[in-house]
């Protein structure tokens, strides 16, 4: 009896040992999209075909590593490359906001709370109010409410981070 | 019997509100009474508790102080619970009106608008919230400063912008902006608040009806935004989350770095409340020097010299 409980023992502490030596990242294999339209591309070059186009929180094998790339599995089963840094190691919570819609300059408002109609887009009540209340001038919440409407176009973006070598451009990632 | 009854009572109480069972809240029925110190609108919220407790806690026969102690343990587990996303993008608009009153209003200058909102969301895309919508804007001030209201309102003076020699350093100084948002370290600190009764339940439905709360916690806000600057390790946490968001976006990491040699130079001969709110600019950049040096492939990432001078300069 006394062997069979010593058994039990060593068999604990090689599995803890096992698990020590071989982190969770190392078995990981499955990230998940950190956000819509993430790019999976047949070859390392951003500019190379499209073979999927991953969804906010999609899961991906990750078959390997270079740089800043990722060669993955999509769910059809087909393999490309990704921008690592698209990816996250925990599926990330369902959508709750609009995204970077403002890039597209249809923004959608990710609040239920209504919103006033004085200026360019109007503000959400309890600002306008708050503001009313501390005589906060209009050019102030004008400011805001231009600031929230401000949009780039995809287009204009992209060609932003290609020129600077930035995001999936960078680091030799082209 | 009676004891019997009341922990039956309980149990089935912690069934039906499992949260409070995790949430320290025995640590309070076992304690000895504490002076509440909660606000007008704090105890008003308490007073509005579901009735289903009460009338629960009768059916089981619990004394009434018990289930009153059980019902303010339900309020600090509201309290506990993370504040959303519609009433954090609501405080934030709030305190980005605030910035642009306190700090000169809004920068007339719509080429450089556009160009730190490119960089600002070339970084909050490789965030932990790419989802959220970021804003970024610039302050009309000399004074050198930037910052983050929740939701994503980000700002820049036009004093700093002009300071920086490089679009990698605004990358960095925009990156450490953004994660003070993902990070959420002012709704954490204003959580923090709330468990210690200045303010009650963070809901959209609470700041419409009270606008008193609803400024307090603003005022809270600004307070800590623009004068008390928030804890140190939250500034030293988002250093090394925005060199890496700046990192991951493809910019040279050092630019935060290289923007804070700059401001050390200028500390006791700038008048600045970025020297105030922020811990001390040497601490800082030993502590980002130490993070750099587990980047071994930053050598040939851009600061972009050029690309800023054609933006910032020109203009």
């Amino acid at each position: 009896m006394p062997d069979r409980i010593a058994r039990v023992i060593l068999g604990v502490v090689l599995l803890t040992m096992a698990a020590w030596m071989f982190p969770s990242s190392n078995w990981a294999a499955t990230l998940y999209a950190k956000q819509d339209d993430v790019k999976v591309t047949a070859e390392k070059s951003p500019a190379s075909t499209v073979v999927a186009t991953l969804a906010l929180g999609d899961a991906v094998t990750v078959l390997s590593e270079e740089g800043r790339l990722a060669k993955v599995k999509v769910p059809n089963g087909k393999t490309g490359w990704v921008f690592k840094f698209r990816l996250a190691e925990e599926k990330p919570a369902a959508r709750s906001s609009s995204g970077l819609s403002g890039l597209a300059g249809k923004r959608t408002i990710a609040a239920r709370e209504s919103r006033t109609g004085g200026s360019i887009r109007g503000l959400k009540e309890s600002t306008e109010q708050y503001a009313k209340d501390k005589q906060i001038k209009q050019e102030h919440r004008d400011a805001v409410d231009r600031m929230e409407a401000f949009s780039i176009a995809p287009d204009e973006f992209l060609q932003f981070k290609k020129a600077g070598n930035l995001v999936e451009f960078s680091g030799g990632a082209q | 019997m009676k004891k019997f009854r009341t922990l039956i009572g309980l149990g089935l109480l912690c069934l039906i509100f499992p949260g409070i069972v995790f949430s320290g809240f025995f640590d309070d029925l076992f304690a000895p009474a504490k002076k509440p110190q909660s606000s007008p609108a704090q105890e008003k919220s308490t007073e509005e508790s579901p009735d289903l407790i009460q009338g629960l806690g009768e059916a089981f026969g619990i004394k009434k102080n018990k289930v009153d102690l059980f019902k303010k343990g339900v309020g600090v587990v509201q309290a506990l619970e993370p504040i959303g996303l519609e009433e954090e993008i609501t405080l934030g608009e709030a305190v980005a009106v605030e910035a642009f009153s306190r700090f000169g209003g809004e920068y007339p200058n719509q080429d450089w608008t556009r160009y730190i909102n490119l960089v600002g969301r070339t970084v909050a895309e490789v965030s932990d919230r790419p989802t959220l919508n970021y804003h970024f804007a610039i302050l009309n001030s000399q004074d050198q400063n930037a910052f983050a209201a929740p939701g994503g309102y980000i700002f820049i003076t036009v004093g700093l912008l002009k300071t920086l020699k490089n679009e990698a350093e605004l990358a960095g100084v925009l990156a450490h902006e953004v994660a003070h948002v993902t990070k959420q370290h002012m709704l954490e600190t204003i959580r923090r608040g709330a468990l210690m009764g200045s303010v009650s339940e963070l809901t959209l439905t609470a700041m419409k009806k009270d606008p008193a709360m609803f400024s307090s916690v603003i005022d809270e806000m600004t307070e800590l935004l623009f004068t008390k600057g928030l804890d140190k390790d939250k500034e030293f946490e988002a250093d090394v989350v925005g060199v890496t968001y700046a990192y991951q976006a493809g910019y040279h990491p050092e630019g935060l770095r290289d923007y804070l040699q700059t401001l050390a130079k200028e500390a006791g001969h700038v008048e600045s409340k970025f020297f105030t709110t922020h811990p001390s600019t040497t601490l800082r950049i030993t502590k980002i020097d130490t993070l750099l040096k587990d980047f071994s492939d930053i050598k040939n990432l851009p600061f972009l010299t050029e690309r800023f001078h054609q933006y910032v300069k020109a203009g």
